[in-house]
């Protein structure tokens, strides 16, 4: 759940193809938008049965921790009092149902329960960490993104020329390269051996804010963004290169219409629709990627509070992470099929 | 250890005790004192050398890994590696270890003296004051000694003053309390030298203020992340501290901390990487800081389970061992080759005992003796700390040249159910002396007895009582030789080596000295106060 296998970033895109019969968007008829609330609405359902399914797995996954849960927090300094406490304290003597939903109704309210490690509300121990990572995620986005679909369009539009070959290659080198050799290899660079510009670790006194000083951030985001960055510009070029070849553009530069005309308004939103949900899924897999990055550079954020909390088999402050990331990826999933579906004239029309 | 399940690399380096009388200088009263050590004052002249005049101010940043959510700030408890870090600058016990790992009165203590066997008096220093102002008197030493025999506080120091008559606690005069003890016992001393048996004020609670007599006041704490300390204006120790603030932070990751070091974002870290020593040594900026510990990592073989009630076989297993390829394999060289014996800075270890080497031709005739050449044993172990399963991945290897199969068990829930219960197991011990160390792992009972030690038919235990009533130095250290003899002959420890403490620290610090002891980066330049920016 933590930290999505590499492999699941590369993911397909769903029920879209590049190009399509309408070569402009038309302006939505009432039916289109109606339908489209429609859509909306039945994809919001959806996210929240997974969301359910999810809370399901993860909660079982818990309680199929080896041994007795009380047992495996306290280690060898159970004794019968503290065991019977605790089981009370976690509803251990209840049955699983009445557990489960003691929970989960308790993560609606906003309240996902005492950490064992730290006793204190695992919310207020993971607020500002989450603050802090959404910050980094955002920052990475905010670069990636643009940079990916400008790097993309443009080596389509120059197909096979210089500048495609170094990108392909660059891209194609960086996508193999695991997140903290980038992070290191960074540190080495910047902070410690070849030049000490800029800090090695990421810094950030409890209660700060990562804004607040801008140069811990440069590290960490750049190692995101050359993490992210090469998938999504390798699909962007595909299917830039597939909508560039297809029968509309042809039709469009044949009756005449300039050609940034013909690239802005008719390639290049068709070539998004795949590309939304690949940047979608690799945002998601940010939220995961950065458990690693947090590591290399001592970032205050959720990943250490999820390792920490993995090593001291704190339940709360995991099912929290754990329920955390895969909110995560409902949204983004369902924000990309939107903003696909909004791209997409024929998607759009077969609502 | 006392909690084996809050384990982390650190635990390595934890808990010592020592059993060293002192005798300084013109302290030595002749009348009245024939039976008992004496531990004098010797004013407050630290035993640590520096190098230049000291310097005031700046801001000095400690790295330490180890830590999380469950970092604790208390004057009288840890659980994690910068929980250590944090105590010691903000609280001080009544005796202090120098760097040899002699006991000294260089603490808060001007006297400790051991009256009777089972009768400690113990003087403070004068004008000694808490962060508060407040004076520190004796009601705050019978508050502190109250608050570590209380079980429901779960301290870290209750097990070791196990022999205290809690209700037995006489207050002599405003700087005077003496100790009534259940039972002889000569370990006091060395008890209120650990770190851990801080002194706090009346009515010191850990979620109340942190009010010590240390050198640094805390600020600020975020467990997990990092914590703030200012120096403590009104120390007694005249001219220290010299900075002017003091910030512990956690890191997860050894490999961030050392390019934080490298990167000039920190001032000293704990624990390098062994493969990162020579990074570090090969920056101008930056030093090592190699002191060598008591740590170690036996192999336990239990007396009473089969194959190992047949003593050939443990002799013969601890003559597989090749202890000086375990410590380059496990320790990469940063460690010293041990004797199957623990508590090397114990003033009795048993040092002219005959160094184990690898003898597999003997192992064997040993092993076919005892009927059991060819034999096959599965060897329990977890990542416990560092180097648990290595030692036993390594240990295997070297058997099966005696042909024995040694089955490496690597088991996450190690420390289970069948802890202490296993015929041979892996596990690890901090710094502590003999006598200290023999109450928590050699006999019956100790809580992390893994050997099942003595035999029924050995007269250890009655050594044991003996040392540990014994004031008289010579006696006690033959007392304690004749029961490491017995261990040594019979006993079911395999232990290949003692660790060394290797820390890191940039030139710009003066004041660090390489010394014995349990603490990293002397420990933590004795509360960040023998340290100084030049």
């Amino acid at each position: 759940m933590a930290s999505a296998p590499s492999g699941s970033r590369s993911g397909t895109p769903l029920e879209t193809t590049p190009g399509g019969a309408a070569a402009q968007a038309p302006p939505l008829p009432a039916v289109g938008r109606n339908a489209i609330w429609a859509f909306i609405f039945r994809r919001l359902l959806l996210g929240a049965l997974v969301l359910i399914l999810v809370s399901i797995v993860i909660f079982l996954a818990t309680q199929a921790l080896p041994g007795d849960t009380a047992r495996a927090i306290l280690g060898r300094t159970a004794t019968p009092a503290s065991l019977a406490a605790l089981r009370e304290q976690l509803h251990l003597n209840r049955p699983l149902v009445v557990q489960y939903l003691i929970w989960a109704g308790g993560l609606l309210h906003g309240d996902a329960g005492q950490s064992m490690a730290a006793q204190e509300p695992v919310m207020k121990l993971i607020a500002d960490r989450i603050v802090n990572s959404a910050f980094l995620v955002l920052c990475s986005g905010v670069i990636s993104i643009p940079l990916s679909v400008l790097v993309g369009a443009y080596a389509a539009l120059w197909r096979d020329k210089a500048f495609d070959v170094a990108t392909s290659l660059t891209t194609l080198v960086f996508a193999a390269l695991p997140e903290f050799v980038v992070g290191i290899t960074l540190v080495i660079l910047f902070a410690t051996t070849v030049s000490q510009v800029l800090p090695a670790v990421s810094q950030i006194p409890p209660g700060g804010r990562p804004w607040e000083q801008p140069v811990v951030l440069i590290l960490p985001t750049l190692t995101l963004v050359i993490a992210v960055t090469p998938y999504v510009a390798r699909i962007m070029r595909a299917s830039m290169i597939e909508v560039l070849e297809s029968d509309y553009v042809e039709l469009a530069r044949l009756k005449g219409l300039a050609e940034r005309i013909v690239i802005l308004r008719h390639a290049l939103p068709n070539a998004l629709g795949p590309t939304f949900q690949v940047i979608a899924l690799n945002l998601a897999y940010l939220a995961g990627g950065v458990i690693v990055v947090e590591y290399v550079f001592n970032y205050a954020g959720i990943g250490g509070a999820l390792r920490d909390a993995v090593s001291n088999r704190d339940l709360p402050v995991i099912q929290a992470l754990a329920m955390l990331i895969a909110g995560l990826y409902v949204v983004l999933n369902l924000l990309a099929d939107i903003a696909t579906i909004l791209v997409t004239p024929r998607l759009r029309t077969r609502l | 250890m006392e909690d084996k399940s809050s384990r982390g690399p650190w635990d390595w380096h934890r808990p010592t005790t020592s059993r060293r009388e002192l005798i300084l200088g013109a302290g030595y009263l002749a009348g009245g004192l024939a039976l008992g050590s004496v531990l004098a004052a010797c004013g407050s002249s630290s035993s640590t050398s520096t190098s230049g005049t000291p310097k005031r101010g700046g801001n000095f940043r400690l790295g330490v890994t180890g830590g999380g959510a469950k970092d604790m700030i208390d004057g009288q408890n840890i659980v994690t590696k910068p929980d250590q870090a944090r105590l010691v600058a903000g609280f001080e016990t009544l005796l202090v270890y120098d760097e040899k790992y002699n006991l000294t009165t260089d603490g808060l203590a001007e006297s400790v003296t051991q009256d009777a066997p089972d009768k400690w008096t113990i003087r403070l220093k004068q004008g000694i004051t808490f962060h508060d102002g407040k004076t520190l008197s004796s009601d705050d030493l019978v508050y502190s000694f109250q608050r570590l025999f209380d079980p429901k506080q779960g301290l870290f120091g209750t097990a070791g003053l196990g022999s205290v008559d809690p209700n037995n606690i006489t207050k002599m005069d405003t700087r005077t309390v003496r100790l009534n003890l259940k039972r002889a016992d000569s370990t006091i001393g060395d008890q209120l030298g650990q770190y851990y048996n801080g002194i706090v004020p009346v009515g010191y609670t850990r979620s109340g203020p942190q009010n010590g007599t240390g050198p640094y006041k805390v600020q600020s704490f975020t467990p997990g992340q990092q914590s703030v300390h200012v120096r403590n204006p009104n120390y007694w120790r005249s001219g220290q501290p010299y900075f002017d603030q003091v910030t512990v932070i956690d890191f997860p990751d050894p490999a961030a901390q050392v390019n934080a070091l490298l990167a000039g974002q920190l001032d000293a870290i704990t624990d390098i990487p062994f493969g990162q020593v020579d990074v570090v040594k090969g920056h101008s900026g930056l030093a090592v800081l190699e002191s060598p510990g008591g740590g170690w990592l036996p192999l336990c073989m239990a007396i009473d389970i089969e194959p190992f009630t047949d003593v050939r076989v443990r002799q013969a297993f601890r003559l597989m061992a090749n202890r000086d390829q375990i410590v380059t394999q496990v320790l990469s060289g940063h460690g010293r080759v041990a004797n199957d014996l623990y508590s090397p800075f114990d003033e009795a270890y048993a040092s002219d005992l005959p160094q184990r080497h690898q003898d597999l031709a003997q192992a064997k005739s040993l092993l076919k003796a005892a009927g059991k050449d060819g034999m096959t044993v599965d060897l329990h172990t977890t990542d416990g700390a560092a180097g648990m399963v290595d030692v036993a991945t390594i240990f295997a290897q070297q058997a099966k040249a005696a042909g024995v199969t040694v089955n490496v068990k690597n088991d996450p829930n190690y420390y289970g159910d069948q802890y202490l219960k296993l015929a041979f197991s892996v596990d690890f011990w901090g710094t502590r002396n003999y006598l200290p160390q023999v109450a928590n792992g050699s006999i019956p009972t100790a809580p992390y007895n893994e050997c099942h030690w003595p035999p029924s038919n050995s007269n250890y235990m009655s050594l044991y009582q003996q040392a540990l009533g014994e004031v008289d130095k010579t006696k006690r250290i033959a007392l304690k030789h004749e029961m490491q003899k017995l261990e040594y002959d019979q006993g079911g420890y395999i232990i290949p080596f003692f660790n060394d403490l290797v820390d890191a620290y940039s030139k710009k610090v003066n004041g660090f000295v390489a010394s014995k002891g349990t603490l990293n980066l002397d420990s933590f330049g004795h509360g960040f106060r023998t340290i100084w920016f030049s």
